[in-house]
């Protein structure tokens, strides 16, 4: 019983944590106004897909050959569930 | 009742695969922004290819060398733009004294086919993936697996818990990033996985689910993991993990904690490379990395836990000579009732990729 209660308690903790952690970011872009209209203008680029994405597992690779760029990224979409306008992006940035 | 059941079955076959087909378009329909996105000019090539990791273990566990050549090859196919062949085929040595401290060395290598799979990018949010694929339980067995990746060689002692038997499922997959904003992505794996004792496609009759968070602003992960193990004893795993790589620092902080009907238990692992320190450049390619973890076994422990109470911490150095070559080494000492000892390993890791053939580029 103390377990389970326990174990509740956890998972309240963790969803109040990541709900808190999203609000935060959303009130911080709300008080920057002004930056998140520029954020607007400047889309998502494929170099910030590949930095933010990659080093969740590994160090990045600096180079990959360009015929099997296309290869790697889609196998790198499934792995990492990534959507498909990141899987463009990165195509972008790593044979442009 | 037999007939009943088959019939049941047969029903809900049909529907999953029904469900399957049918949820990728639905969700499709529903997403405007997908359906019009257009396919970016590029010069990206789609050509078979074979990438990979390769590695040479010394290691020292209780005073008994082992020796541990491997190599990983994943075998990649693609058919146009959303289907996708993939298989990884492990080849591990192990090679002992034969006194295990005297005498000259001998051993076996052993071949695992860990993943054989198809899969379909339906779209951003559905995934298909039908074959053997790897278990998508907590943080370790679907991605820090790989010798090149993993920043200490030896896997945690919590890393069986949700991949019995084989770590990988012979099934059905579904996977994506269900919600995408600038801000956070909330992504899911869902599968079902039927019991095989086929040789090289082991597997355990199991359905599961793992989804995560990731807050794009401050690089932070945090996730949850469950699986339902359906045969012989029904048992839940759980997971939850989380994992972070701030920007302003190069640190890694991964942690999970893991929870079974054989036993509980958490690691903590953090990897810090020098690179901002003012120190000349060649130590900046200097990784230091420190692991510790507990279990404490439940119902006698089994199914390759512990089943006494187990502690221990490791650290790691390693050295990136490049980015696909690095020196990997590390000590660790395990703390239990059965007796304390000390684990070293030395060694190098390897990444490669490469195309099969000249193809054609985009």
């Amino acid at each position: 019983m103390k377990r389970k209660l326990l174990a509740a308690l956890g998972i309240c903790l963790l969803t109040i944590t990541i709900q808190g952690a999203i609000l935060a970011q959303d009130s911080n872009n709300a008080k920057r106004k002004p930056d998140v209209v520029q954020n607007k203008a400047k889309p998502r680029t494929g170099e910030q897909v590949f930095n933010d994405n990659c080093y969740r597992c590994h160090t990045p690779p600096m180079s990959i050959p360009p015929r099997i760029t296309g290869t790697i990224v889609m196998h790198m979409r499934t792995r990492a569930r990534l959507s498909r306008a990141d899987e463009e992006l990165l195509l972008k940035y790593l044979a442009p | 009742m037999e007939t009943r059941r088959h019939k049941h079955n047969r029903w809900m076959f049909v529907l999953t695969a029904g469900l399957c087909l049918a949820l990728p378009h639905y969700v499709s329909a529903q997403n405007p922004q997908t359906q019009n996105l257009q396919i970016l000019d590029n010069h990206a090539g789609f050509t078979p290819t074979i990438s990979g990791g390769a590695a040479y273990i010394h290691n020292v566990n209780g005073g008994i060398t082992t020796l541990i050549p491997q190599i990983n090859p994943v075998l990649l196919v693609p058919f146009g733009r959303h289907v996708l062949l993939e298989s990884r085929t492990d080849f591990t040595g192990f090679f002992q004294r034969e006194n295990q401290t005297t005498g000259p060395f001998k051993g076996k290598v052993f071949k695992t086919v860990e993943f054989a799979q198809v899969d379909w990018l339906a779209n951003t949010h559905v995934i298909v993936t039908a074959g053997k694929y790897l278990l998508p339980f907590g943080l370790y067995n679907e991605r820090l697996l790989p010798v090149w990746i993993r920043n200490l060689q030896d896997t945690p002692i919590t890393s069986t818990i949700g991949t019995r038997n084989s770590g990988a499922g012979d099934g059905f997959m579904l996977r994506g990033a269900a919600i995408q904003r600038p801000a956070y992505s909330i992504q899911y794996s869902t599968y079902f996985s039927a019991r095989s004792n086929i040789n090289q496609l082991q597997a355990a009759r199991t359905a599961g689910v793992d989804t995560s968070i990731y807050l794009t602003g401050l690089r932070l992960e945090t996730g949850f993991s469950y699986q339902r193990f359906l045969q012989q004893r029904n048992i839940n795993s759980v997971a939850t993990y989380i994992s972070w790589q701030p920007r302003t620092l190069p640190l890694d902080l991964k942690a999970e904690g893991d929870y079974s009907y054989n036993g509980k238990g958490y690691w903590i692992e953090t990897a810090y490379r020098l690179e901002q320190l003012p120190i000349p450049p060649v130590f900046r390619k200097t990784q230091i990395v420190t692991r510790m973890q507990q279990f404490f076994p439940s119902n006698g422990g089994g199914n390759s836990l512990p089943s006494v109470d187990t502690h221990r911490v490791d650290f790691g150095l390693n050295y990136y000579f490049r980015d696909d070559i690095r020196f990997v080494s590390s000590y660790g000492r395990s703390f239990s009732s059965r007796g304390n000892n000390n684990v070293w390993n030395v060694g190098a890791t390897y990444r490669f990729m490469f195309p099969l053939w000249p193809g054609r580029t985009r």
